[in-house]
């Protein structure tokens, strides 16, 4: 290899691999860690695959769900190999940079498309690495099996970088036309986390069941036809899955080879014609800022001051993920979870849980959703003066980013609710009471993490302006829900538990008796959200003036 | 119109003051440069009279309102352009204007007169309803300038105002400087630029190590011409003496 393509592509891999040098006992410590979490999180998916092949063998469709598994790998890696090809080939501020050494066009291009290749090799290895060994013990097949494996996994390899390579430009125009439709972009968001979540609930929840019992399937007859029917169909994933086993070679393998003799011929002609022109075009950042005429309008202060707030957020599709999008999630992740809690509690305890685990359950989400709340400051950056020089109060501006807080806490807090009223997971007065103490707890949480930020803000902004890392106060404001989730959750459950007894359990304190009903649960529960409310509002009001005037940026 | 006595302002973990008893009278009418090398404690005065800093001691007024006691009247005062023109970038410039219009309580008449009139002097008509964050350097500047003048300020500050940008641009701000004092508010702004200072201020104040040196007024006969020489006289150290000598031999 060339010399300096080995030291362009040394470079490129210190530059992602940056965090895990090894200079020091720290790093070393950091590195080794890492890779403990990789093995743990391998070990994890090979068990979880292994249960999965366990599943679908009982149900004789241990071939189907090969192909399933393959299709969304193959599509797993198709998506992150479009994101590397058009981060590391066409990012014009790295490229320009590379530029300035006495290097040539070819050589960096080279070295690029080397570090691609690798990092999808890898990747695509480690992947696979823990379904196929799952696989090989489940369906017995073991030695012949691993023998046969490389191959297709160099077939997945070849296809979705040169996929990846080709796609990429198209996929660039067509991010560049939509980048701006932030609404299309929070629904899109919105319904792709929320069918990937129910997927994945509906999964979970299979798996569960059939844990309970190994010895029957999960899968009705007409299920095992879709499953059966939609493997068919998938094409060309399942011809990868066809060389695993050695089915149906005679196809398989003239199919993958085609594929990737056409992929390869795409690739060639994209980077001949296309290439060149789409770094030149400056395609990467193009449409980045958007036009959008209106006239003057005048807003009251505190609308103002919301409307600016609002318009950050939605108009950062960062931002409008960590927030909106998980917002509208919500309730359909809270449907799924609470149906499962709620049926793993009924094995084991009883009925009288389930209003607990629902408040566990969505005090979790609610506790997500808040701490966006606790970058509220930070996400100022290098605008934070604007707020110092306005002449509107601190308090007031506080308030209108609270409000906006508030509105889309009530707004998640209520229709997930509705949605566990409406599947009758809860009966009516529950739900009532459940929104009330759910956003007592948003509510003192929102304050706790504004709080938070306002007195250790962490302004360490990326060039569009948006946090890079989320600060100490997220990290304290997830525990601090966790907390409060666990806290409120388990008591409501025990007490729930307690008060539904035949016979109540009763203190007697001189003439005074305490009985643990079903009442007495719905008041203390009450009153500890209320208590962390008040709390929250004590922690938030006092010394924030002089709190918010020590920021000096 | 602007009125600071006995200034004092200390940075957390810092032994020093970094400005200290500094005091300053401005008067209606006036454009009042604000002199000093890197560090000399400008930005920091200008920070602590537009609020963003809190300070040890003294007090500030703004038309007669105390920027610690009464901070929202003071401010309703006052317009602001920062040094390094951070703007809500994800606004358009109309957007962003707007907004700041808001804060201030502009009637909508008085927006749409000065909106106009402004864009149209800045040349950013084309620019005024495209994302900020496609601007350039100047023109975020510019569209700084428009937010803080939008509800025309009696008190206009500026810090740094002309660093980074071209000869055409600093033309178009120092008219508006100009036009803004006619109509009997103050500006003051802070610069490194003596021949600009020399050139446009009533009078000019010199800062060095956080005190205030001298206070000079422009229009006494003389003054101008000998800025230069009484701002190196206060300021320099022996090795900016040196360095001169070199520049001047290099210029010979």
């Amino acid at each position: 290899m060339n010399g300096n393509i080995r030291t362009l592509l040394r470079l490129e891999i210190k530059n992602r691999f940056s965090n895990y040098s090894v200079s020091d006992y720290k790093s070393y410590f950091r590195l080794f860690g890492t890779l403990v979490l990789l093995a743990a999180v391998i070990y994890a998916i090979y068990w979880a695959a292994g249960l999965f092949f366990d599943m679908f063998d009982t149900g004789g469709l241990l071939y189907e769900a090969l192909v399933l598994l393959v299709s969304v790998i193959f599509l797993f890696m198709l998506f992150a190999g479009i994101t590397s090809t058009i981060k590391v080939l066409y990012y014009k501020g790295d490229n320009e940079i590379l530029m300035r050494y006495p290097v040539s066009g070819t050589e960096v291009f080279i070295s690029k498309t080397l570090f691609l290749f690798l990092t999808q090799f890898f990747a695509t290895a480690i992947i696979m690495a823990p379904f196929l060994v799952a696989y090989a013990e489940v369906s017995g097949l073991g030695a012949a099996f691993y023998a046969k494996i490389p191959i297709p996994i160099l077939f997945l390899v070849f296809i979705t970088f040169f996929l990846s390579n080709i796609l990429a430009i198209p996929i660039m125009h067509l991010t560049n036309k939509i980048r701006n439709k932030f609404a299309l972009i929070i629904i899109g968001l919105a319904v792709l986390v929320t069918a990937a979540f129910a997927v994945y609930m509906l999964l979970f929840n299979s798996m569960v069941t059939f844990m309970n019992d190994r010895e029957f399937s999960v899968f009705s007859d007409s299920m095992v036809e879709i499953i059966e029917n939609v493997a068919k169909w998938l094409i060309p994933m399942k011809y990868f899955a066809d060389v695993m086993v050695g089915h149906e070679l005679y196809i398989a393998y003239p199919v993958l080879i085609g594929l990737t003799g056409i992929t390869l011929i795409g690739t060639i002609m994209v980077i001949y014609f296309l290439y060149a022109k789409t770094l030149l075009n400056n395609v990467e950042v193009e449409g980045s800022a958007f036009k959008h005429v209106t006239g003057n309008r005048r807003r009251p202060v505190f609308v103002t001051l919301m409307h600016k707030e609002f318009l950050q957020v939605f108009r950062s599709v960062n931002y409008s993920f960590q927030y909106f999008v998980l917002a509208c999630a919500m309730p359909v992740m809270v449907f799924f979870c609470n149906n499962i809690t709620r049926e793993l509690g009924q094995n084991q305890v009883g009925e009288q849980i389930s209003l607990g685990m629902s408040m566990l359950v969505m005090l979790i989400f609610a506790t997500v959703i808040t701490s966006f709340s606790a970058t509220s400051t930070s996400r100022e950056g290098d605008n934070f003066y604007h707020t110092k020089v306005a002449p509107v109060s601190i308090r007031t501006q506080l308030f209108a980013k609270f409000v906006m807080y508030l509105i889309v806490s009530v707004i998640a807090n209520a229709i997930c609710v509705g949605v566990l009223i409406g599947s009758e997971q809860v009966a009516v007065s529950n739900g009532l009471w459940l929104f009330a103490v759910v956003e007592m707890c948003s509510v003192g949480l929102t304050l706790v993490s504004m709080r938070m930020d306002i007195a250790r803000p962490y302004f360490n902004l990326s060039g569009e302006g948006e946090v890079v890392n989320n600060n100490a106060s997220t990290t304290f404001s997830v525990a601090l829900g966790f907390a409060v989730a666990l806290t409120v959750g388990i008591l409501c459950m025990f007490l729930s538990y307690i008060g539904s007894l035949e016979t109540p359990i009763a203190l007697a304190f001189g003439t005074f008796t305490l009985t643990f009903d079903m009442r007495f649960m719905y008041i203390l529960v009450t009153a500890l959200a209320g208590a962390f409310f008040v709390v929250s509002v004590l922690i938030y009001t006092i010394g924030l003036k002089k709190a918010y005037n020590k920021i000096a940026k | 119109m602007l009125e600071i006595s006995h200034l004092y302002k200390k940075y957390l973990n810092s032994e020093r003051f970094s400005v200290e008893d500094l005091s300053l009278k401005l008067n209606p009418g006036e454009i009042f440069g604000f002199l000093g090398q890197n560090g000399a404690g400008k930005s920091t005065t200008i920070k602590c009279l537009t609020g963003i800093y809190p300070f040890n001691s003294g007090k500030i007024t703004i038309c007669g309102y105390d920027i610690a006691r009464d901070p929202i009247n003071a401010k309703l005062n006052m317009g602001y352009v920062p040094d390094n023109h951070s703007v809500y970038e994800k606004l358009t410039g109309r957007e962003y204007v707007n907004y700041t219009a808001d804060l201030y309580k502009v009637s909508k008449r008085d927006r749409n007169e000065r909106f106009d009139k402004y864009v149209s002097q800045f040349k950013l008509t084309k620019a005024v309803d495209t994302q900020i964050k496609s601007y350039s350097h100047g023109m975020k500047q510019k569209i700084c300038i428009i937010a803080a003048l939008i509800h025309n300020p009696k008190l206009w500050v500026l810090d740094e105002p002309m660093m980074g940008l071209d000869h055409q641009s600093m033309a178009e701000i120092l008219k508006r400087m100009d036009d803004h004092c006619a109509d009997g508010n103050t500006v003051f702004f802070s610069s490194h630029n003596l021949d600009l200072v020399a050139k446009i201020c009533d009078r000019a104040a010199i800062i060095k190590d956080g005190k205030l040196q001298d206070v000079i007024d422009l229009h006494v006969k003389g003054n101008k011409e000998t800025l230069e020489k009484r701002f190196v006289e206060i300021t320099a150290t022996e090795q900016d003496r040196i360095n001169d000598q070199t520049l001047l031999r290099r210029g010979q």
